[in-house]
């Protein structure tokens, strides 16, 4: 009989490599790859005087991009991830967050590591 | 099921400021600007923390979560079909159960959690859901309801509310008001038929501590437990990004929506209004009502107030639902 | 001295799970497999062996179970007959997709309508491209072996595919036959511990499915393509250390019965092998040289034996026990394997098929000397008239 073999031993390029059964490392504090700050249009803005660390920004983002920097006593914002939902200029307390256009370079536009 | 394993006790939350910092649902994921359902899943990782397991039927926080082969979960996940994710679950606590008790695992007994949404809980996914809690697993289901099959375009689904204008009940002619049949009550049907079930709650994001507080109620009774979390979406609902919050506390406001804990046949309601807002004015917050008349106003109010008799006053016995008109 | 026990296949396939250790068994009754997790249910209660038993809701939910269970690290153990199997359908690629090697009893049984008990392979057959691991047994003896081979073969790590342990619902899950029981130290010697290499565990968190590129689609079939390429070296492998241990005399993929020197053999798979092997003694003493060649696993489909093996014969006819309406060969699913393995074979022999044995139907002696009449006709002229007679329904049959 013919020896044919019905497949030789496959090579998939590493682009499309799956590991085994899809199962894939947990993210540790971000998630690098899937960057969404390029899908912003407007971006919240904050003013550390007003603030009252109140902490709706931090609670109420669907993207945790709102942290209590507990040494600085400040919020910071995650530039990389924030969508631009501006729920946090919504529920401000204080009113201490202002939506200002992303184009807007005044403030100074964000600059992502690689464009997506 | 023997329940001898040892399972966790998760502490009491005070404040905002006591919720913790640390992330276990990261950020780096395709949910939609203003997603509810995104800020529900971060609100529940951060009552449950990291000595977890969560099960995530197919459905928006599957799809937008976890595209192109990554994922925003620290702790362990897994993908369970839209239909058995309680099923999957019953699975992995089984397992932990045994293992355990065999002393193969050394830890206590992860939080074991089912993110489904409100078809993966109620519609289709109801089988496995009641299956689970009727078996007495040592599990938390949470529904998590944005009140459409969203990821799949906003199709109806049986927690859409009466009049909404879905891609499966469009408003027109012959049917103007979209939506022309009333919600399924969920956890009136986890509550009513499910004797194992010792804990189930109503949440809402618009009370994030509150939220938490219930998941962690939730993971620390022994036995299955049941969090229906109402999770507006501003994509399928059609309102600005930046409203989910107001739409959510509007939804209480008006009595759309009731917070409460039911704990082995007792109720307690919270952040009920001293007064109700009519219900108009929460669906105005909203464009998939906008096409709905006076008359298909009065009667979703109708059906708001007779849901509302209930909560807040004793309830005669045997009489145990706040739906129940009395 | 090994204990004899006198055993049907739904006890057999219950004590081979129990000698396992299986950690997770879900159940769900229909019958006939249903006797399988009465057993068991039973080994549970008396605290002979420690599990939990979890009842399903359905086999859709058996299914779930068994491979959220794998996920988590436990050997897990369901089963099921008929629409059962057909109900579970959604779960099986989940499940090898994922690589959870749980296993899945099936005393087949065949689909409706109209309601019938009766055994039927076209339940499982029908599920044959799910990515699972799948053979039929042919005696209560090989059910219980079966049941602790296929666990090794599913969790080697080359493999980590769930299986579909088959027997032929009544003919081998209810009908007794002598068992030899296996010590429990051979079944430990023999079957390690059950260890999953991205178990679902908080210490070490992984993220089990996401969501992929659609260009990722190929890749992650290959996985699998690949799986099935590689277990049948495995399966060689086991079987060899399974005789070694237990003393038995299997062969991997086909075992073959006096076809030394035949001119043609039924092909067939599972229970009804028994009767062929009855009615190849009663064709020989005829004169008719008459064989029969068991399949022992249809997937991974051992092409290269096949070909290898069925090239000696000038005729060969496949006893279909499952339909495959429409499709290549107008009857069942065993032939369009064959003729496949055999194209590109020298001299190939004849081959045709014989649907018999649908809904239960016993396929007596009788039918095997009408399709041996059939395959003699065949094997001396070397071609077929058709490739498949309805035995009992068609002509010349």
């Amino acid at each position: 009989m013919s020896k044919k073999k019905y497949c030789e031993k496959f090579s998939v390029p590493e682009h499309l490599t799956v590991p085994l059964g899809a199962c894939i490392p947990a993210p540790v504090k971000e998630q690098r790859a899937m960057i969404t700050g390029n899908w912003r249009t407007e971006r919240p803005v904050i003013d550390h005087e007003k603030c009252n660390l109140c902490l709706n920004c931090f609670i109420f983002c669907p993207d945790s991009s709102w942290h209590l920097d507990e040494e600085e006593e400040k919020m910071v914002w995650n530039a990389d991830f924030c969508k631009g939902c501006l729920l946090c200029v919504a529920e401000c307390d204080v009113d201490c967050l202002d939506a200002e256009n992303e184009l807007n370079f005044k403030g100074g536009v964000v600059r992502l590591d690689k464009p997506y | 099921m023997a329940k001898a394993v040892e399972t966790q006790n998760l502490e009491r939350v005070k404040s905002v400021r006591r919720v913790p910092q640390e992330e276990y649902y990261v950020p780096g994921h395709r949910t939609c600007q203003g997603c509810g359902p995104a800020l529900c899943y971060k609100l529940v990782s951060k009552a449950t923390g990291p000595d977890s397991i969560f099960l995530g039927p197919t459905g928006c926080m599957y799809v937008a979560n976890t595209s192109y082969l990554c994922s925003p979960f620290a702790y362990p996940w897994m993908h369970t079909q839209i239909t058995n994710a309680g099923a999957v679950a019953s699975g992995v606590e089984a397992a932990y159960q045994v293992l355990i008790r065999k002393g193969k695992y050394k830890g206590k007994l992860p939080n074991i959690v089912v993110m489904g949404g409100d078809g993966g809980s109620i519609d289709i996914g109801l089988q496995a859901m009641s299956g689970m809690m009727y078996r007495g697993h040592d599990a938390l289901f949470i529904m998590y309801d944005n009140e459409s099959y969203a990821n799949t375009g906003i199709q109806t689904s049986p927690m859409s509310p009466y009049g909404a204008n879905t891609t499966f009940t469009p408003p027109g002619k012959a049917i103007p008001e979209g939506k022309v049949l009333f919600p399924k009550d969920a956890p009136q049907m986890v509550i009513g038929g499910h004797p194992a079930v010792k804990y189930v709650a109503t949440a809402s994001l618009a009370y994030p501590v509150d939220l938490i507080n219930k998941v962690r109620k939730g993971l620390n009774v022994v036995g299955p437990t049941f969090i229906h979390i109402h999770c507006p979406c501003p994509k399928g609902w059609l309102f600005d990004a930046d409203k989910t919050i107001e739409v959510a506390k509007l939804a209480i406001e008006t009595g759309m929506w009731v917070n409460y804990e039911w704990e082995e046949g007792e109720y307690t309601y919270q952040h009920t209004p001293k007064e109700y807002t009519p219900v108009k004015e929460y669906m105005k917050t909203q464009e998939r009502f906008s096409h709905l008349t006076d008359e298909h106003i009065a009667k979703m109010q109708a059906f708001i107030d007779a849901k509302l008799k209930a909560p807040g006053k004793p309830v005669p016995l045997p009489v145990t639902s706040p739906r129940e008109s009395v | 001295m090994a204990k004899e026990m006198f055993l049907a296949g739904c006890s057999a396939a219950a004590y081979g799970a129990a000698l396992a250790r299986v950690e997770v068994i879900t159940s769900f009754p229909i019958r006939p497999y249903t006797g399988i997790m009465m057993e068991l249910s039973k080994l549970v209660a008396n605290g002979e062996l420690d599990a939990e038993f979890v009842h399903g809701e359905g086999e859709h939910a058996q299914v779930a179970i068994a491979y959220g269970a794998a996920a988590a690290g436990a050997r897990a153990y369901t089963g099921s007959s008929g629409v059962g199997v057909t109900y579970a359908m959604e779960c099986y690629s989940p499940a090898s997709g994922g690589r959870l090697p749980c296993q899945m009893a099936i005393a087949d049984r065949a689909l409706d309508p109209p309601g019938d008990f009766g055994s039927e392979h076209t339940d499982v057959m029908s599920c044959r491209d799910q990515g699972w691991i799948m053979g039929w047994a042919e005696t209560p003896q090989e059910v219980l072996d079966n049941t602790i081979i296929y666990y090794r073969i599913g969790e080697d790590p080359r493999v980590l595919l769930p299986q579909f342990c088959c027997q032929d619902g009544y003919f081998v899950s209810h009908i007794p036959g002598k068992v030899v029981m296996p010590e429990q130290s051979q079944v430990d010697e023999f079957l390690p511990p059950y260890k999953h290499p991205h178990a679902l565990d908080p210490t070490k968190p992984i993220s089990h499915g996401p969501q992929i590129y659609p260009d990722q689609g190929p890749a992650i079939n290959l996985q699998r393509a690949q799986a099935f390429l590689d277990t049948p070296a495995v399966i060689e492998e086991v079987i060899e250390d399974f005789n070694k241990i237990f003393g038995r005399d299997y062969k991997p993929f086909l075992d073959e019965y006096r076809t030394d020197d035949a001119d043609f053999v039924f092909f067939i798979q599972g229970g009804h092998a028994r009767t062929a092997r009855f009615a190849v003694n009663h064709l020989r003493e005829k004169g008719v040289k008459a064989g029969m060649v068991k399949l022992r696993f249809v997937r991974p489909f051992p092409t290269e034996a096949v070909a290898e093996t069925l090239s000696k014969f000038k005729a060969v006819g496949c006893v279909e026990n499952s339909t495959s309406y429409g499709g290549a060969m107008k009857g069942g699913n065993l032939i369009h394997e064959v003729r496949s393995a055999l194209y590109d074979v020298d001299n190939p022999p004849a081959v045709t098929s014989f649907m018999s044995g649908l809904g239960g139907e016993v396929v007596s002696l009788e039918e095997f000397y009408s399709m041996a009449k059939v395959l003699a006709e065949a094997a001396k002229t070397g071609k077929v008239e058709q490739y498949v007679y309805w035995v009992g329904f068609d002509k010349g049959v």
